[in-house]
C-alpha cells in the first residue's frame, strides 16, 4: 500500500479563457473574463498521486487535514475515484487553488494559490497518531506539497524519521526547506518542486551542471534518488549507481494544462516501481505520464495505455556512473 | 455485489481513549453521525453514534417515558453531556457489527435492515477497518 501526505489539500479549479486581459484599457472598466469551460477536482501534490496511482488499481490512502464545505467536495472526490480517505478534520475551510489558461498560451497559466487553513496543534498530534498507525501497513508514504500555517517546515524531516523508523520508504515531492530538511534524514527517493525557486536546499539549479551538484549533495545524504527537472520537458536523475538524462520530444505547443504533471509523474515512477521496474525504468515511465498528463486538459492522463504509447517520445542516456 | 465494491473507503474513525468532546467534534466538522472506534493497529473495535450519546445523556426513566417533553428545558441534558465531555469513548462505544470484503450485498443489506443501522464497518482478513457501507450506498446503487 501507498500512503500519500497532504497536509494542505486544496480543491483545484481549472478556467479555460480565449483572452485574458491583464491590464484595463479605460480605468473605469472592470475586467470581466468569460470561461470557455471549467472544472474542478480535489488536489495538492499528494492527493493528486493518490488518485494516480488508485486509478492505475495500486492501493493507496490519503491523509492530512480536510476542512469546511470545500473538505466534504474534496473527500467526495477522493472517494469517487478510489481513494482510500483517512484525514483529520479541522475547522475553517481547505483552500481554493485557481488556474486559468489562456488559448494559446496553455503552457504559461495564471495559477492564484490560497494559503490554507491553520491546522491547531491537537489536530496536529491526532495526525501523528494516525499516521504512526498507517506507517504499519505502508510500503511507501509520499510527503507532498505546501505545509499549511501553524505547522513547522521541519514537519517532512520528523515524518520521514517516523518512516524510515517503521521500515517504509519515503519519497519526497516537495520545495524549499521542508523539503531540504527532509533530504538531511536520506528519504527513498526525492523529487524537488522548483516552480517558485529554482534552488534546493542553499544550491542553485539553473544550469545541468548545478542540478547534478544539488542531486549528488541529497544522494550523500542518503537518498538513492533524486530527479530534479531541467526544463519542462528534461529531467536528471541522479542516484548513487549513476546520472541519467530525460528528455521528451514533444513541443510546447502540445501541452494544454501543466498542472499535476509533475504529481503523475510521482505516481507513474512509484506505480512502476510496485510493478517490479527498474527505477531507471519506471522513471521513464514517470516521464511518460507527465508528458500525457500535459498534452490533455483535464489534470492527469489516467489511461495506462496512452502513458505506454507516450513512452517512445521519452529518451534517457546515460551521462555518468558513480 | 461485494462489500468492496459498495463500500466507501472512508477510514475517518476515533480511538477508544478518544474523549466525547472530540467525538462531538469530529461528527460535527465531518458530517457523520456514526464513528468507528480503532485501536492502535487500526483494528476495529467498537462503534460510537450520536444515538448513543444522546441516549447516554437522557435522563434513566426515558427508557420507560420514550419522550423529553416533560422536562421544562435541556438543562438538564445540557449538565450531563458536560459531564460526559472529558470521557473516553471506550465507556460509550457499542459493540460493533461488520462485514467482511467479500461478503455479499444481500448479507450486508441484511443486517442493516435486521439491526437497524445506519452504516456497516468493512473489514480485512486481519480486522483493520477498510471502509464503511452506508444504507444510501445500496438504495442509490439498487435505485439506478
Amino acid at each position: 500500500m501507498i500512503l500519500t501526505i497532504t497536509l494542505n489539500p486544496t480543491l483545484d479549479k481549472f478556467y479555460w479563457v480565449d483572452h485574458l486581459p491583464l491590464s484595463l484599457e479605460r480605468a473605469e472598466e472592470e475586467i470581466l473574463i468569460r470561461a470557455r469551460k471549467s472544472s474542478a477536482s480535489a488536489g495538492g501534490k499528494g492527493i493528486n498521486v493518490s488518485i494516480f496511482l488508485a486509478c492505475m488499481g495500486v492501493e493507496t490512502v490519503a491523509m492530512g487535514f480536510l476542512a469546511g464545505h470545500t473538505g466534504q467536495i474534496i473527500l467526495r472526490d477522493l472517494l469517487e475515484k478510489g481513494v482510500t480517505a483517512n484525514f483529520v478534520w479541522i475547522e475553517g475551510e481547505n483552500r481554493t487553488n485557481v488556474t486559468i489558461i489562456e488559448k494559446g498560451k496553455e503552457y504559461h497559466p495564471v495559477k492564484i494559490h490560497e494559503e490554507g487553513p491553520r491546522i491547531p496543534s491537537h489536530a496536529q498530534e491526532i495526525f501523528l497518531r494516525k499516521y504512526r498507525r498507517m506507517l504499519k501497513r505502508t510500503e511507501y508514504v509520499v510527503l507532498a506539497g505546501a505545509i499549511p500555517p501553524g505547522i513547522p517546515e521541519t514537519v517532512y524531516e520528523e515524518l520521514t524519521r517516523e518512516a524510515k523508523g517503521a521500515g517504509v520508504k519515503v519519497v519526497i515531492h516537495a520545495g524549499r526547506r521542508p523539503l531540504w530538511e527532509a533530504v538531511k534524514v536520506g528519504p527513498f527517493f526525492v523529487k524537488p518542486d522548483v516552480r517558485e525557486e529554482l534552488m534546493v536546499g542553499d544550491m542553485p539549479v539553473r544550469t545541468e551542471e548545478e542540478i547534478i551538484a544539488a542531486g549528488k549533495r541529497a544522494v550523500e545524504y542518503g537518498c538513492q534518488a533524486c530527479l530534479i527537472s531541467h526544463h519542462v520537458t528534461g529531467d536528471v536523475l541522479i542516484t548513487p549507481e549513476g546520472i541519467w538524462e530525460y528528455e521528451a520530444k514533444v513541443p510546447l505547443t502540445a501541452f494544454k494544462n501543466l498542472v499535476g504533471a509533475d504529481d503523475a509523474l510521482v505516481g507513474g515512477v512509484l506505480y512502476r516501481l510496485t510493478q517490479g521496474d527498474q527505477l531507471t525504468e519506471a522513471v521513464r515511465f514517470g516521464m511518460a505520464a507527465a508528458v500525457a498528463s500535459a498534452e490533455i486538459e483535464p489534470k492527469m492522463c489516467l489511461s495506462p495505455a496512452v502513458i505506454e504509447h507516450e513512452m517512445r517520445t521519452v529518451e534517457v542516456q546515460f551521462k555518468e556512473g558513480p | 455485489m461485494k462489500a468492496r465494491d459498495l463500500m466507501r473507503r472512508d477510514l475517518t474513525s476515533v480511538e477508544p481513549d478518544t474523549l466525547i468532546y472530540e467525538v462531538v467534534y469530529l461528527m460535527e466538522q465531518s458530517g457523520l453521525s456514526t464513528l468507528p472506534v480503532v485501536d492502535e493497529e487500526g483494528k476495529l473495535v467498537g462503534i460510537i453514534t450520536e444515538h448513543d450519546l444522546i441516549h447516554a445523556a437522557l435522563p434513566e426513566y426515558f427508557d420507560m417515558l420514550h419522550s423529553i417533553s416533560f422536562l421544562p428545558n435541556l438543562n438538564q441534558i445540557q449538565k450531563r453531556l458536560k459531564e460526559m465531555a472529558f470521557k473516553p469513548v471506550s465507556e460509550y462505544m457499542k459493540e460493533v457489527t461488520s462485514v467482511h470484503l467479500d461478503d455479499e450485498d444481500l448479507h450486508i443489506a441484511d443486517l442493516l435492515i435486521r439491526k437497524r443501522l445506519k452504516q456497516i464497518p468493512v473489514v480485512d482478513s486481519e480486522g483493520h477497518l477498510v471502509g464503511v457501507i452506508r444504507r444510501i450506498d445500496i438504495l442509490s446503487r439498487l435505485i439506478r
